[in-house]
């Protein structure tokens, strides 16, 4: 391969300027004015109940409230895998906090004191805050309309129940598997909720104006998806999309928490009621917490089983979720989880049966990772508590059974090409695996922990990426696309490869921020997908511009465009070597002919990539037959982790990981993603701890007792580790590499306490209090108080993995 | 009951009519028109409402706009109206930023530390945006990018 | 990050003006200084005064003086200003190590130690530590000047013994006369910032005497006077050491609550307090960790 010149390199953000000096704008730093309105939402107290009546007569009256609205002026369903929730719900609400009404102000203080005016009568229903009691047939049901909900047909929910998706996966023959295994290792694993708290909150601005055009400006990863969803939510009220404008500017972190609509459908529904007024609806804080998507927490009982040369015959795995109140997104984690618990190994028999379960608790939704974190906790747990079993090394273990490009999946599709034997070789040499270190502080022991990852985009199988490509007079271009830079670097990144067909430099390309009305579409900026997705739209409008750059060159000035290349932003001709014509001079204008007229123009062009191999159609009983996910990303991590014994507190000493992205089209962007994201990680093993009470409240949510990383808490070493075996249908061989940093990092760090004080953690988080305890003899969950951190609260063991009562068995 | 407050504001006088329960961060943002500093908590956790109130770091969501009156503050914008300053640069150099939220009250913290401690070491500069929380990046970038400034500035010394 | 509720703002130039505001208005005034506690309480509803009072216009509050063996903190002296005073790092070693635990530099830059122990929050980090030095409070009111000894100060879960009108104006700590040694051990759930699980706060002297208190395990900071007198002029040795340990549950009453549970935090009190003798001892004579190292 002739070496790029552009790709591959590190250049400077192309929006580090901006963010350095302050000038980058989010959605609350743009002003609107004096017209500006702004809300309160009114939100119960309740995780369950009927709404019986609410009063918004002594909230009208206060001067300076221009409105107040509740689910009866906006009774819509919406959602983006099923349609299962309101902007403001009218017959009943099904977590603490949700909003059931929202005053409409003149200033913010007036809308606030006005919100507590408004008096809502409930009747209490008994909250489903147990995934037990959540799947008894005569279990209180969340949803008792499921079975009329409008979904994607690649969800299968269980109308009267509250399981609203149930993904099973059967490949081999699942009984034969564990019958010629020689070892069998059985065990439950249980994952609480966590929050995304990307620092930004969520926030959005909408004007519907006299003209009945609705715009809004919105912190979100998915500009075009959230037009979608609100086109189809509005749809009674006679808007379509080209009704509906939504613009992004930067956003101050997603993490998946600003993908889909969550709470801009209340900006929304109100902009609908106050004609020709912007409202902004801004979240605190807290609501960040509880009124937003949260990574639901599950369950899962895991059955592996090998022959006594560490070959996986066999694995059974069962995750029970509490996706929460809504599970309109949240299914989708469920579903993903489903297709691809087996790991990244080679496992012949497979029986694989995820289950969504309605509760009242916070809706659940994507965070980065989708369900992959949390399954790996337990998958790679389990792993290295086999190979102890088997008497077999931990790494070689995972060596043995590692997944490797051609394998069959779970489903039945063939793996992509992989670098995971790579991956598992680089990270063991950096971590010094197989060497014991010791600690000089008598108190300290130290220990070190490994686990392998993937995963893949879960999206629909026609989720595509557009881009539209200009040049100005200056030979600069201007790219219009609609991924979202949330902070990866993905503007760079589309720069580089533009600039690497066009030579271009990267001074000279702009990427322009989302607007639905000028820029082209992009399903949303999830999955770690857009590298690859709207690298290869970029990609390919890069090319068409090019082509056309050639055929203008070639009918202005007879020279044949296949003898052109470019190069330093100029045309050149390889049989001619004193050809050569500035961009500038042409891209625009067009060139001038011997006879005084121009030919061409304006030089611009588009690309579009549909990953057109994918279907979601499969067996719904096996999931055989489709090919959901476009491809795998895979890679390994490992820990040094130092326990102090009296104290249990952990000290990270040292924490690699290796991905394989495929082609690194920004190497020092890639190590950004694997830095920040085994920080985030480790913060959600070691101390990230949401708490619920008894009664479905969230009782920490804020930043003083839900304890994300500072600058305090980071490894004293993080070596990131790139591996690259190209992806096929990627450009220049590019994968997504930016969630998948974060999913080994909770068992990574399990293996690694056990190996220091010989403790297993089945359960998270794993701090300091539970280390001292267990070590003390005294069992966590025995002492832990009236909290929990999902919608199970007890010992994993005592968990029943079955969805019907013990009756009707 | 409103009072008429005069406060420095990146080198301008700057004349407002605030209400008592005004918080310094809604009158930045909203009345005097800066909007580096921004709402992450509103309850002093996160950092991202820092400004500089007499050069030192303060959480403007913490602090009413009545008690600024008199006194001098410096955000993000009065740093880079005259060109980046050297922890700027190399924050860039250093590609620092990801999502750019945090970047302002960083940005400013380490503007106190390098004020008071030029050379400052690996634990200094994590003490000084221990209150600025960032959740994308790991913190790695922008650590080494202040201990950079501090290096770059002993070898000239 | 509107208020729902509205209150009047007063800014008295001469403490007399304070006390004569707070006689006045008595629980329907707060006062103001740093305000990173006032600030949130007002935000969530949890405080609704009709009058803030802000006392940053008083001269003299902000002063940190060392005389005649005596260290007065005034009420407007900040953490950050405690920290960086040369006489507090070389005089009062572990009153500065405390500061380093509080919350961050933006915080530490704004909050007072005096505004510190008038929230009596039972997770306080000045308590404990003016509770070894047996400091006392320094108190303006309407019937003239007191002065409060720290043990007395606090009586439970933000409560304290101000009257109506009066309101604290400085700390004064006597520098101990004999050679000592001091250490301050804060449980956080990590290493950022964070209020305490648990605290413990040990001063020894090189004759065998020993201060040492306890936060956050209890309703208020508390002494703990039957390991004191336990280790009261012997010299420390393991057997010892795990004699006091052993008096840790007679002394200390924690809770469960969303930081810790009372079972870690009677186990890490004991650990804490093994390690703090240890290192206070050490200090004595100039050896052990330097102050600001956790020994946890």
């Amino acid at each position: 391969m002739s070496s790029l010149k552009f790709v591959g390199q590190s250049p400077e953000r192309i929006d580090g300027l901006e963010k350095v000096t302050g000038a980058a704008t989010y959605v609350d730093d743009i002003d609107f004015g004096a017209r500006l309105l702004h809300a309160e939402v009114v939100e119960t107290p309740y995780a369950h109940a009927l709404i019986k009546s609410i009063d918004t007569s002594a909230a009208e009256k206060v001067p300076g409230v221009v409105r107040v609205v509740t689910g009866k002026d906006f009774p819509y369903r919406f959602g983006l895998y099923m349609q299962d929730r309101f902007s403001f719900p009218t017959d009943r609400v099904r977590f603490v906090g949700e909003q059931v009404a929202a005053v409409v102000a003149r200033d913010a203080k007036t809308a606030k004191r006005a919100a507590k005016l408004v008096k809502v009568v409930y009747q209490e229903l008994e909250p489903v805050l147990d995934l037990t009691k959540a799947l008894r047939d005569d279990a209180v049901l969340v949803h008792p309309d499921l079975g009329n909900y409008t979904r994607c047909p690649w969800f299968f929910p269980q109308a009267g129940t509250n399981i609203a998706h149930w993904r099973k996966t059967r490949k081999g023959d699942i009984e034969k598997g564990f019958k010629e295994a020689d070892v069998i290792l059985e065990d439950t694993y249980t994952v609480p909720r966590y929050s995304h708290c990307a620092i930004e909150p969520h926030v959005i601005v909408g004007l519907y104006d006299l003209s009945g055009r609705l715009t809004l400006w919105s912190a979100s990863q998915s500009p075009y998806t959230q037009r979608h969803v609100l086109a189809q939510a509005l749809a009674p009220l006679g808007l379509s999309h080209k009704d509906i404008r939504v613009v992004t500017p930067y956003v101050g972190g997603g993490f998946g928490g600003k993908a889909g609509v969550s709470m801009e459908i209340i900006g929304a529904a109100l902009v609908m009621m106050v004609k020709g007024q912007p409202v902004k609806v801004r979240w605190s804080r807290a609501q960040e917490f509880y009124n937003t998507y949260q990574r639901q927490g599950v369950i899962a009982r895991i059955k592996l089983g090998a022959k006594k040369d560490g070959t996986i015959t066999a694995i059974e795995h069962s995750l029970h979720w509490d996706a929460g109140g809504y599970v309109e997104y949240g299914a989708n984690v469920v579903n993903a989880v489903g297709l691809s618990a087996t790991g990244p190994y080679r496992i012949p028999n497979v029986k694989i049966d995820s289950v969504c379960v309605y509760t009242n608790l916070p809706p659940s939704g994507p965070y980065r990772g989708f369900g992959y974190s949390e399954f790996h906790f337990g998958l790679e747990s389990h792993m290295t508590r086999m190979a102890h079993k088997l008497g077999m090394d931990p790494v070689d273990f995972r060596r043995k059974n590692a997944i490797r490009e051609g394998d069959t999946l779970a489903y039945g599709a063939k793996m992509n090409p992989c670098g995971l034997q790579e991956s598992i070789d680089r990270v063991a040499a950096e971590i010094g695996w197989g060497k014991k270190e010791v600690s000089k502080d008598p108190n300290k022991v130290i220990g070190k922990g490994f686990a392998c990852f993937w995963k893949a985009p879960a999206m629909p199988p026609n989720a595509a990426s557009a881009a539209f490509l200009k040049f100005n007079e200056d030979g600069s271009l201007n790219i219009g696309v609609s991924g979202m830079e949330i902070g990866q670097g993905y503007m760079t990144v589309m720069a580089q490869i533009a600039a690497e067909i066009l030579m271009v430099p990267i001074e000279k390309i702009r990427v322009e921020l989302p607007d639905t009305d000028r820029n082209a579409y992009e399903w949303q900026t999830v999955g770690s997908h857009v590298t690859w997705g709207c690298g290869n739209a970029v990609k390919a409008a890069a090319l068409d511009v090019r082509a056309k750059m050639f055929e203008v060159v070639e009918r202005a000035l007879g020279i044949a465009r296949d003898t052109l290349y470019l190069e330093d932003e100029k045309v050149k001709c390889r049989t001619r070597a004193d050809f050569e014509l500035p961009l500038r001079d042409f891209v625009i204008n067009g060139i001038q002919t011997s006879h005084g007229n121009f030919i061409g123009g304006p030089i611009l062009g588009s690309g579009v990539f549909m990953p057109e191999f994918t279907s979601a159609l499969s067996d719904p009983e096996t999931s055989q037959g489709g090919h959901p996910n476009v491809h795998y990303t895979v890679g390994a991590a490992a820990v040094t982790l130092e326990i102090d014994k009296q104290t249990g507190k952990m000290r990270v000493l040292k924490a690699t990981l290796a991905v394989d992205a495929g082609k690194a089209i920004n190497p020092r962007l890639v190590n950004g993603q694997i830095v920040g994201g085994i920080v985030q990680g480790l913060a959600t093993v070691l101390y990230e701890d949401i708490r619920f009470d008894l009664r479905g409240k969230l009782v920490n949510a804020n930043f003083t007792d839900y304890k994300i990383p500072t600058s305090m808490d980071v490894p004293l070493e993080m070596v990131p580790i790139i591996v690259e075996v190209a992806q096929p249908d990627g450009p220049f061989g590019a994968r997504g590499a930016a969630e998948h940093t974060m999913i080994p990092a909770a068992a990574m760090v399990a293996n690694a306490v056990e190996d220091a004080v010989g403790l297993r953690m089945k359960t998270m988080p794993i701090t300091a209090e539970k280390v001292a305890l267990e070590l003390q003899g005294i069992p966590y969950e025995d002492v832990k108080g009236s909290y929990t951190g999902f919608c199970f609260a007890g010992h994993p063991d005592a968990y029943k993995f079955h969805t019907k009562s013990a009756a009707k068995k | 009951m409103t009072k008429r407050i005069t406060v420095t504001l990146n080198n301008e006088l700057r004349s407002l009519d605030v209400e008592p329960s005004d918080v310094l961060l809604d009158i930045l943002r909203e009345t005097l028109g800066v909007k580096s500093p921004k709402i992450g908590c509103e309850r002093g956790d996160c950092g991202a409402c820092t400004v500089l109130l007499d050069g030192k770091t303060v959480r403007t969501c913490l602090i009413l706009a009545i008690e600024a009156d008199g006194h001098e503050i410096t955000t993000l914008e009065g740093l880079s109206r005259s060109g980046l300053t050297p922890v700027q640069q190399s924050l860039l150099k250093h590609n620092s930023f990801q999502c750019g939220f945090c970047a302002p009250g960083m940005v400013l913290s380490a503007t106190e530390l390098l004020g008071k401690n030029p050379t400052p070491s690996k634990d200094e500069v994590k003490e000084a945006i221990s209150g600025n929380l960032c959740r994308c990046t790991g913190y790695e970038p922008i650590i080494d990018a202040v201990v950079a400034v501090g290096k770059k500035a002993g070898k000239r010394a | 990050m509107a208020f729902a509720h509205e209150f009047d703002y007063v800014k008295p130039r001469t403490l007399r003006e304070v006390v004569k505001t707070l006689a006045r208005y008595g629980t329907r005034a707060r006062v103001l200084a740093g305000g990173t506690d006032l600030i949130t309480l007002i935000a969530e509803d949890v405080v609704t005064p009709a009058v803030v009072v802000d006392i940053k216009g008083v001269p003299g509050l902000d002063k940190i003086e060392f005389k005649n063996g005596v260290l007065a903190i005034g009420a407007l002296v900040t953490f950050s200003d405690l920290r960086d005073s040369t006489v507090v790092a070389k005089r009062f070693p572990v009153i500065r190590e405390m500061t380093g635990w509080v919350a961050s530099v933006g915080i530490r830059n704004r909050a007072t130690m005096v505004g510190n122990i008038c929230s009596a929050v039972p997770c306080c980090d000045s308590g404990p530590i003016l509770l070894v030095y047996d400091a006392a409070v320094l108190v303006a009111g309407p019937s003239g000047k007191r002065k409060v000894p720290l043990r007395d100060w606090f009586l439970g879960p933000r409560k304290t013994v101000l009257k109506r009108g009066e309101i604290a104006t400085g700390i004064v700590v006597a520098l101990p006369k004999k050679k000592h040694g001091a250490c301050f051990v804060k449980l956080r759930r990590y290493e950022g910032e964070d209020l305490a699980q648990a605290s413990v706060t040990v001063l020894a002297y090189a004759d065998n005497h020993y201060r040492i208190s306890f936060g956050s395990v209890a309703p208020r900071p508390i002494r703990g006077e039957k390991i004191e007198t336990l280790l009261e002029s012997r010299s420390l040795s393991d057997e010892l050491i795990q004699q006091a340990v052993r008096l840790v549950p007679g002394e200390i009453a924690p809770i469960t609550d969303i930081r810790a549970t009372k079972e870690y935090r009677m186990h890490m009190v004991g650990v804490m307090l093994e390690r703090g003798l240890r290192t206070a001892v050490s200090r004595i004579t100039g050896s052990g960790p330097a102050y600001g190292t956790s020994v946890i």
